[in-house]
């Protein structure tokens, strides 16, 4: 199996290099390739697995979208195709829609695999809340923390429906983007460590089912306080 | 001219510090309050001390503020600072309002503000400082502070370029700052211990600001810090004006160097981060006008604050309360670092839960997956206990990190989990604690000390 780890040096903020170590220990025999901003990406030259990308800064989306736009049509067509599993955490799932729109009213063009969708940045208000939503019939757990909302996601594409918290966007509860085999979510960190279900659902769609996912009665532990959690009255979100 | 609002404002805080100090408070905040509340452009209506200087950066500024206030009132000069207080817009009205009079009249020789970063837009352009230092910058709690690109425009747009700028040469992202302004630049050369190539968890600046390339780093210290040269456009880290060159952790100098003329100051602490917090700090007092001579002088005066480290030695046995910043991976990284290499054999207890969000809300731990709990992952740190109310979270990453589960415990309540700490067989018992955590921190000293002295 090979996974590749896209632009590490910069998409690593905010604890999301959790979801690599703790890939790497549940897949030890699998090759994690990283491939660096002035590279062209793997997947574009062979067929690999999964991508993985996660948040940066803004300054860092648009050194990213530079170097991604040359491979526009590429990049679309492999997540249409479906071999390879994408998972996106972070502000990296705005790097899908048409455009992002900078706090000036400018707009930075984005890959256009989601026609319609689109992000506003709103720096300095920084939005932050806890997460809780449902996936297929599993309870995610988590967090996002941001400048920017995203509109446009086409209702049939939601990856979860958040019943704390946000979606994508203030006005929805829906959150994400899960489509073919594209996982994009602004839940950002440890998104795995912090789910156990759904690293059981992510292996299976690797073709690598687990009985037993490594640490899973001490991450069950941390999770099953954590869900309690959610249920203290007046709840501050963020 | 400060106006008649002004000075009721100045009234009305000066009244309530001094009721809050009846009550035995220290009244560092709510007098910020009142005064804001009455007079909303109080800072920039007060009228300024002789001198003036901010210290900001996501770590080191509590020290390095505090230390620089230290060296000053040994100089002989009057000098307010909000050292104790809080460092967002309140606290430094309230340090503001300590330097008048009741009538509005400066009462001191200097101001020295610690400055949050993320707040020093609502402070900066108000209080002008003379000298701003800047530690440096680093990711910190992504809820307050986002990233350092975030924080570094803040910085650059709201601090007066009418301000001396003091930065490190070895932090890239800072050493950026202020690009019209009058700057100088300190750092720490090359040192026996340093590589060229990112080894830690996280290291934020990686590729060139300017063209994308990959850093080329002459030497690399630790996450990002160190001096870089980029291989395309030939960006480079700055020239040090304060460059520390001999580290002498036996004979504790510090030998720094201006030009041609070598200084050897005392060394005042041997890790690695309060030593750049040293040469932060002697170099403003240089840059503010101390003659070498009486620097060297007064940093042998002087030492780290308590509320940062301390120790206490019972029967053998020492136990060490250490800060380790909550949501600071960085920070905390560096400090894991230097608990892990000293010598002995080693209990830790971990107090890092933030104490607001553990009251009405969860806190995201993601920030731990920065953090290099790798670092215990070694023979002579005999146990780990991870405690408060993320503690499965803190024993997960520990698994992650390889440390054995034997040696993992964990405890929802910090202060209990201070009678589940080994004392048999362990020469040092670690505490490391977040800034609000330090009196819970104290209550976990308290109870292991007295373990202690029944114990033996």
């Amino acid at each position: 199996m090979k996974i590749e780890i896209l632009y590490p040096e910069i998409c690593t903020l905010y604890g999301d290099k959790g979801n690599t170590m703790y890939l790497q220990k549940c897949l030890p025999d699998a090759e994690f390739v990283t491939t660096g901003l002035n590279e062209k990406p793997l997947f574009l030259r062979e067929n690999i697995d999964m991508v993985y990308m996660c948040s940066m800064s803004e300054k860092s989306q648009e050194l990213v979208l530079d170097r991604l736009m040359q491979y526009k049509d590429d990049i679309a067509a492999c997540m249409k195709d479906g071999k390879a599993l994408f998972l996106l955490v972070g502000n990296s799932m705005e790097l899908l829609g048409d455009y992002i729109k900078r706090e000036d009213g400018t707009r930075v063009t984005g890959l256009g695999v989601v026609p319609g969708m689109y992000s506003v940045r709103q720096a300095p208000n920084r939005f932050n809340t806890l997460i809780k939503a449902k996936f297929n019939d599993m309870t995610l757990i988590g967090y996002t923390s941001r400048f920017a909302h995203t509109y446009g996601i086409p209702e049939d594409m939601t990856f979860c429906k958040v019943e704390i918290g946000q979606g994508s966007n203030p006005d929805t509860m829906n959150e994400g983007i899960c489509k073919n085999r594209v996982i994009a979510t602004y839940i950002h960190g440890p998104l795995l460590i912090q789910n156990p279900d759904f690293v059981h659902y992510l292996l299976e769609r690797l073709d690598a089912p687990m009985k037993e996912i490594p640490f899973e009665a001490a991450m069950r532990k941390a999770y099953d306080v954590k869900l309690a959690e959610y249920g203290k009255p007046d709840l501050e979100l963020s | 001219m400060s106006s008649f609002r002004f000075h009721v404002a100045l009234a009305a805080a000066k009244l309530s510090k001094g009721l809050i100090q009846l009550l035995g408070r220290n009244g560092t905040h709510t007098p910020g309050v009142i005064a804001l509340k009455i007079c909303p452009d109080f800072l920039a209506q007060a009228p300024k001390a002789p001198l003036t200087i901010c210290v900001t950066g996501t770590n080191g500024k509590t020290t390095c503020s505090n230390l620089i206030t230290d060296v000053l009132e040994k100089d002989g000069r009057r000098v307010v600072s909000n050292r104790t207080g809080s460092n967002i817009v309140p606290g430094c009205t309230t340090n503001v309002i300590n330097s008048l009079t009741f009538t509005g009249k400066v009462r001191v020789d200097a101001t020295v503000f610690e400055v949050d970063e993320r707040a020093s837009r609502l402070i900066l352009p108000y209080v002008k400082p003379d000298y701003l230092v800047v530690t440096g910058l680093f990711r910190d709690s992504l809820k307050r502070n986002a990233h350092p690109d975030y924080i570094f425009s803040v910085i650059d747009t709201y601090c007066p370029d009418s301000a001396k700028v003091i930065l490190n040469a070895d932090e890239l992202c800072s050493s950026m700052l202020k690009k019209n302004s009058y700057r100088v630049f300190y750092g720490i050369g090359k040192q026996p211990d340093d590589k060229t190539e990112p080894y830690n968890l996280i290291a934020d600046y990686q590729i060139c600001p300017n063209c994308g390339e990959k850093l080329k780093y002459n030497y690399l210290r630790y996450h990002h810090i160190g001096d870089v040269v980029c291989p395309k456009c030939g960006l480079h880290s700055p020239d040090k004006k304060y460059l520390a060159t001999d580290i002498d952790r036996e004979k504790m100098t510090i030998t720094i160097q201006e030009g041609d003329k070598k200084t050897v100051y005392p060394l005042i602490h041997t890790a690695l981060f309060n030593i750049y917090n040293e040469v932060t700090v002697i170099s403003a007092l240089r840059e503010i006008g101390l003659s070498a001579d009486r620097v060297k002088e007064l940093m042998g005066q002087i030492h780290i604050p308590d509320s940062r480290h301390n120790e206490t030695t019972v029967n053998g046995v020492t136990v060490i309360q250490a800060l380790s910043k909550g949501q600071s991976a960085v920070s905390s990284s560096r400090t894991f670092e230097y608990v892990a290499n000293e010598e002995g054999r080693k209990a830790i207890l971990l107090a890092m839960d933030d104490l607001e969000d553990r009251q009405k809300s969860i806190e995201f731990s993601g920030w731990i997956y920065d953090l290099e709990y790798e670092q215990f992952n070694r023979d002579d740190v005999v146990q780990v206990i991870c405690t408060g109310p993320r503690c499965y979270d803190h024993k997960v990453r520990c698994l992650l990190a390889g440390i054995p589960e034997e040696k993992i415990l964990t405890n929802l309540s910090e202060v209990a989990a201070a009678d589940d700490v080994t004392i048999d067989g362990v020469d040092r018992i670690y505490i490391l604690y977040d800034c609000e955590n330090y009196g819970m921190s104290c209550e976990m000293k308290k109870k292991i000390i007295k373990r202690l002295e029944g114990d033996k």
